[in-house]
C-alpha cells in the first residue's frame, strides 16, 4: 500500500509518500500526480519526500520518470529529499541520480529551484 | 539442512507485494543483513511484475514463486505460464521493453545487480522461468 500527500509550492508539485510504490500501487501516484500537474499549468517542478517511502522497484520509478518528464518539459527540475540508503541504492541503480538533486529537507528543494 | 517453499498465486499486480514480502519473511530465517533483504525484495517484486505485465499481459494465469536454501546458498525461482520471450538476448538489454509507456525497461538490470546469479529460460507460449541466486556469507558474532 501507498499513501501520499500532493500540494502545490510555488512552481513546485510537493508530493510525500509513505509506504510501498509498485506495480500495484503506483498507478494511483500516477494519475493523482498527472491530474496535478495537469490544473497546474505553471507548476515545473517536482519535489518527492520519500523519507516515510519503505519500497520502491522499477515500477514506481516508471512512474516518476514519466512525470518527471512532464516537468522537465516546463523546463523544471527533480527532488528527491531524504531518500534512505535502499531507497538512494535502487535510485543509483536506475540512473536516476544523474536527472535528479538529492536533499535533505523540502525546504532546501524549494530553495535549489 | 535444505529447506524450501513453494507458493502459487494468480498472475495479478496486488500479488507482488505479497510475493516479495513472503520471499523476505523465508529469506530472514537465514544470518542476512538489511541490505541483501531489500536486494532480495527488489529481485523478487521485478520478477512477479515481469510475470504480471509480460507473461500475462491481457490473460491470465498463475505465478509460482520456489524459494530454498542450502547451506549459505538462497535460490529463487519465478515461473509464469504465459507468453514466453521470443528474444531472450535483447530482453536481457538494459532499457529494453515491449511496452515503452512507463516501463523503463530495468527490471531484469535490477535483478542482475541485486542477486548474484541469474538466469533466464522462456519459450513463446509455454512460459518464461526466472532462476536467481543470492550467496549468504557467514558472519562471525560480535
Amino acid at each position: 500500500m501507498v499513501r501520499f500527500s500532493i500540494d502545490v509550492i510555488g512552481q513546485a508539485l510537493v508530493a510525500a509518500l509513505d509506504g510501498d510504490l509498485d506495480l500495484h500501487t503506483c498507478p494511483q501516484l500516477k494519475d493523482a500526480l498527472e491530474r496535478t500537474l495537469e490544473g497546474h499549468p505553471h507548476v515545473k517542478h517536482l519535489v518527492l519526500d520519500v523519507k516515510d517511502l519503505t519500497f520502491i522497484d522499477s515500477s514506481g520509478l516508471g512512474v516518476i520518470l514519466g512525470r518527471y518528464r512532464a516537468v522537465q518539459a516546463r523546463g523544471g527540475k527533480l527532488f528527491f529529499v531524504k531518500a534512505n540508503p535502499h531507497i538512494q541504492r535502487v535510485l543509483r541503480l536506475s540512473g536516476m541520480h544523474r536527472i535528479a538533486g538529492f536533499v535533505d529537507s523540502t525546504k532546501e528543494a524549494l530553495e535549489r529551484v | 539442512m535444505k529447506n524450501w517453499i513453494k507458493i502459487e498465486f494468480p498472475g495479478t499486480s496486488v500479488n507482488v507485494g505479497f510475493a516479495r514480502a513472503a520471499i523476505a519473511h523465508f529469506a530472514a530465517q537465514l544470518d542476512i543483513t538489511l541490505d541483501e533483504l531489500e536486494d532480495i525484495k527488489v529481485a523478487v517484486s521485478e520478477a512477479v511484475s515481469n510475470c504480471v505485465v509480460h507473461g500475462y499481459r491481457e490473460k491470465s494465469g498463475n505465478v509460482v514463486v520456489e524459494a530454498s536454501y542450502e547451506g549459505p546458498r538462497l535460490e529463487i525461482i519465478v515461473e509464469d505460464f504465459g507468453h514466453g520471450i521470443p528474444d531472450i538476448a535483447t530482453a536481457q538489454e538494459t532499457g529494453y521493453t515491449t511496452l515503452p509507456e512507463e516501463r523503463m525497461g530495468l527490471g531484469l538490470t535490477f535483478m542482475g545487480e541485486c542477486m548474484d546469479e541469474l538466469r533466464l529460460y522462456s519459450e513463446v507460449n509455454v512460459g518464461t522461468k526466472v532462476v536467481m541466486v543470492k550467496n549468504i556469507p557467514e558472519r562471525q558474532l560480535g
